[in-house]
């Protein structure tokens, strides 16, 4: 970092001519470049600022309520966290929500826009032509998101102390660990997808390998001793867990000897420092005079896969030589079948042509991605069956509405309820996001649409897919549960058709809610409305906990029911409710197909 | 009940809002006949090319594609045509096999039959040895041809193409013209869209220039020079900056004959009485040169030379589809 002479010499600063001036730019640029990038894309993030404001304050709402106060009641009377310093158990997590929510946050902010920056839209490619250095532009992203956190760290503590959550004056640290501990995390992803020459899928396998697991396993809803000690080691490794430690020391002063204060501080700082360094190194390969495009993920896996096609190309063709059918005899093109008669318009017939294309796509794709969706419930059962049972003596039968008296244990409790979480989500994901991106970005609509296909053939093909994959998804969960002895195989078999039945409800809803959409950030309201249902709908305790007025609300909401439902063939334990709850996903099938038929055009044609 | 027209609209209306993107248009094809839009950028043509795939609705009008209204009966419409859009979108999921075989399933046809008619089509295309590539590491030009052989999947009676060479090469043009004449040799009608004003020569019959959402001419390319344009062309250039000058001058030269012979003391032809003999009819102002519209260009340039002016280039050639269309949407500057 030279002063630049003429820069530093005031007598060539004068506004003599323009060139001295582009000159003193260029040194400030060398300066305060990162200063520069980081304003850019400060700017650029206030474009989904409401987003941000709404959901730093609202998730702390959201989790004080349902895990401190509703998970809180049931680990109460069990658990006591006096030895960890803090008085409840509101007070114990809240310091490991924050980081939490941070560490979230950071899976967002370091992947999508840095692979925005160097692919989607080149903006780093831009900056690269102004003075700026490479690493200013690395820095400079870091350091706005590092604001970024700092925003949404501070109105979160806020909220906390409103709520009491937190009592020490101290706690006001914990926006300092928990940013580090973001950019623990988040430092090496960035230095990983800045690498990437494309993106094959690699953003949600980051999501759903290494977010969620730290996000499961670093001990935020319960001390991490709860766990067997292999998967302790995972906390160990987890910079969430190091957050977490240092900022329950700052907000309740939980007992830690001194040792292990420095080693949590040590091991977020290194990281931090470390990945930055890498970071910057990489930024400079790609945007410097080296201009290094970036690994392509994926590639061997693609030259395998051509290698199998070619292959069974070649033995195609040598099937048909043999068969002696030469290209030209294909014979006169077969009618091309359509229906006739009543809605003709909108349905040909011809579903299995759309459902068709949904498979082969799935079998390009990466096997990973697709196995991917199996992993989260697995994951959720596991962190909360392990970690919260020991503080939980059971769940009585009674409160969770079951007749038959005596107590079950908590991860058979949370089991079926995670399973129509995850047929939610799937049947969710694929009528929406899916069905919008296939719609304005990649097109595939149109395309179907200028073949004898109806907007119903489209539609039906794309829920029946949606269905095959959360089919598929359920398949694998009710074996995990099988083999842990949570489920008997006649409800497991049950409890099969509800997840096909309950993920047609939402898919369905789904796909009309789609058609209404118009931007992408309505979809980030829509993710904000399924989160607290996923909290609050009687998974992870029951709503007995909660007053009449909340418990009405809450089973006014599609989630609860389907819960109920599984639950209910779960413990094999039918009542009138029952009826009400298939009665209800009954409605929303209807409806929501009648919506969508309803809005068809404006669904597929627009 | 065979109908005698391909495709008939009268009225086509087209809204977006406030704004009208085609503004009642009638026009008819006929069977096996080739049909070309011609019209500048937002004329309207890919929005008309929409409404007769049954794929954008209309505002106004009625419409008849093979006899059926493609709003009522979208399907059975589609399932005859042939669509190539102005923007491939091909499926970047499949690969290129996958993307002919797939858009032959949403029409319902077998799959034994069309993996041979997929090797015929890849054959057509030239990407046979690319057939297990993904979509994505096509150049342009290779996605462009794999549109088109995917539109002829289900050997569609009216094949409609907006700006089907956009980005191919000169050969995979011609490769697309030939193919495109035997395919109306075969009886197929075809409908398209071009910003070549050769290609509209070559491959349409009778074609409509649109502006603005509205029909300016109809008629044959011959036709249309014909009605449209002088027989000859003769292009100048002065340089940037003078040829706004040079063609208020040249107007006054060879559009008035009186001025013109009398400023003419080099002139000791006796038969170069300007304006009736050369055919003037008007100068079209270019960005980088003139076009002097006239029956006999060569006369004009040597009136252009006897007063005096010297232009740096000159070229006589015949009038073509491109004067009829700078003539009927080009703002004419001086007329
Ligand atoms: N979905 C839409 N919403 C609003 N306006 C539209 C829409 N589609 C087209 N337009 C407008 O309609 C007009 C005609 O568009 P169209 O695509 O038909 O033009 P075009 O003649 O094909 O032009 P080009 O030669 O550039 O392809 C344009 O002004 C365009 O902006
Ligand atoms: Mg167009």
């Amino acid at each position: 970092m030279s002063t630049d002479p003429l820069t530093a010499d005031p007598a060539l600063k004068g506004p003599a001519s323009p060139a001295a001036d582009k000159q003193a730019m260029a040194g400030r640029a060398r300066r305060f470049g990162a200063l520069h990038q980081a304003e850019r894309t400060l700017r650029s993030m206030r474009a989904y600022g409401t987003v941000i404001i709404f959901s730093s304050v609202s998730q702390p709402i959201m989790y004080i309520l349902a895990m401190g106060l509703g998970l809180g009641v049931l680990v109460g009377e069990g658990g006591d966290f006096a030895e960890y310093g803090a008085s409840s158990y509101l007070m114990y997590i809240a310091p490991a929500i924050l980081a939490s929510t941070v560490a979230m946050a950071a899976g967002i902010e370091f992947t999508f826009p840095v692979m925005e920056g160097f692919k989607w839209r080149r903006l780093y490619y831009g900056a690269q032509a102004s003075p700026l250095s490479p690493g200013q532009i690395a820095s400079g992203h870091i350091l706005a998101v590092s604001v970024r956190f700092g925003i949404h760290a501070a109105v979160f503590t806020v909220v906390l102390y409103l709520f009491g959550a937190i009592s020490s004056p101290l706690g006001v640290l914990m926006i300092v660990s928990a940013m580090l501990g973001g950019l623990a995390i988040g430092l090496p992803i960035m230095a990983y997808v800045s690498t990437l020459r494309d993106e094959k899928g690699q953003m949600s396998l980051i999501q759903r390998f290494v977010i969620m697991p730290l996000f499961l396993f670093s001990g935020t809803f319960y001390p991490l001793t709860n766990l067997p000690g292999f998967l302790q080691v995972l906390g160990w490794f987890s910079p969430i867990w190091h957050a977490n430690e240092l900022g329950r020391l700052l907000a309740f002063g939980q007992p830690t000897p001194a040792w292990l204060i420095v080693v949590h501080v040590l091991y977020l700082l290194g990281i931090t420092v470390t990945a930055w360094l890498v970071t910057v190194r990489i930024f400079t390969r790609r945007l410097g005079l080296e201009e290094w495009r970036g690994r392509t993920p994926g590639a061997k896996a693609d030259a395998r896969r051509q290698d199998r096609l070619a292959v069974k190309d070649a033995s195609d063709v040598a099937r048909s030589a043999a068969a002696e059918t030469a290209p030209a005899s294909r014979g006169e093109l077969p009618r091309i079948s359509f229906r006739r008669g009543f809605g003709a318009n909108y349905y040909s017939g011809n579903i299995r042509a759309v459902f068709g294309r949904g498979l082969t796509a799935i079998r390009n794709n990466r096997g990973v991605i697709f196995l991917s969706g199996l992993l989260e419930p697995v994951l959720f059962l596991t962190s909360f069956g392990l970690g919260i049972s020991p503080m939980i003596a059971g769940v009585d039968a009674e409160q969770v509405g079951l007749s038959g008296g005596g107590t079950i244990s908590y991860a058979a409790f949370i089991a079926p309820a995670l399973l129509a979480v995850s047929a939610m989500n799937g049947a969710i994901f694929d009528s929406t996001w899916n069905v919008f991106f296939k719609l304005k970005i990649t097109k595939l609509y149109r395309t179907m649409m200028s073949t004898s296909l109806g907007p119903v053939d489209v539609a039906v093909g794309e829920i029946c897919l949606a269905l095959f994959r959360g089919g598929l998804y359920a398949l694998g969960f009710l074996g995990v549960l099988l083999v842990g002895g949570l489920v008997d195989p006649l409800a497991a078999v049950l409890m099969w058709f509800t997840a096909l039945f309950v993920a047609l409800g939402f898919a369905s809803v789904g796909m009309a809610v789609t058609s209404f959409m118009t931007r992408f950030q309505q979809m980030d309201w829509m993710m904000m409305v399924l989160m607290p249902m996923f909290l609050f709908s009687a998974t992870l305790f029951p709503i007995s906990v909660y007053p009449v007025g909340v418990q009405a609300f809450i089973q006014a909401l599609p989630l609860w029911h389907a819960v109920e439902l599984m639950r209910d063939i779960a413990f094999w334990d039918f009542s009138g409710l029952t009826l009400v709850h298939i009665g209800y996903y009954l409605v929303m099938i209807v409806a929501g197909l009648a919506l969508t038929t309803y809005r068809m055009k404006k669904l597929f044609l627009r | 009940m065979p109908v005698e027209h391909a495709i008939r609209a009268t009225g086509l209306t087209k809204r977006y809002g406030d704004f009208t993107a085609v503004d009642g248009i009638d026009f008819t094809v006929n069977r096996g006949e080739s049909f070309g839009l011609l019209g500048p950028n937002g004329a309207g043509k890919s929005t008309t090319m929409r409404m007769i795939a049954a794929v954008a609705s209309r505002s106004a009008g009625t419409m008849s594609v093979a006899g059926l209204d493609p709003e009522k009966n979208g399907p059975e419409v589609r399932a005859r045509l042939g669509v190539i859009p102005q923007q491939d979108n091909l499926d970047e999921e499949l690969s290129v096999r996958e993307n002919i075989i797939m858009y032959g399933r949403y029409f319902g046809l077998p799959r034994r039959w069309l993996s041979a008619k997929t090797e015929e089509l890849l054959e057509f295309a030239q990407l046979t040895h690319k057939a297990t590539s993904r979509v994505e590491d096509l150049s342009g030009g290779m996605k462009r041809r794999l549109t088109i052989a995917r539109a002829l999947v289900n050997e569609p009676e009216i094949l409609l193409l907006d700006e089907p060479t956009t980005g191919l090469d000169p050969q995979a043009r011609h490769i697309l013209w030939d193919r495109l004449f035997r395919l109306r040799e075969s009886g197929t009608t075809l409908v398209l869209t071009t910003h070549h004003m050769d290609e509209a020569e070559q491959l349409c019959e009778r074609l409509i220039v649109v502006d603005e959402g509205r029909i300016m001419a109809e008629g044959s390319p011959a036709g249309l020079i014909r009605d449209h344009s002088t027989r000859e062309v003769l292009e100048l250039r002065f340089g940037m900056d003078r040829n706004q000058e040079q063609a208020q001058q040249l107007t006054t030269l060879l559009g008035s004959p009186g001025p013109a012979s009398s400023n003419d003391p080099v002139s000791s032809n006796g038969s170069a009485t300007a304006g009736r003999d050369v055919g003037f009819s008007h100068v079209e102002v270019l960005p980088d040169r003139l076009l002097v519209y006239a029956g006999s260009a060569e006369s004009a340039l040597e009136q252009i030379h006897a007063a005096g002016l010297r232009p740096m280039t000159s070229l006589v050639r015949r009038s073509s589809l491109e004067d009829v269309f700078l003539r009927l949407t080009g703002r004419t500057l001086v007329d």
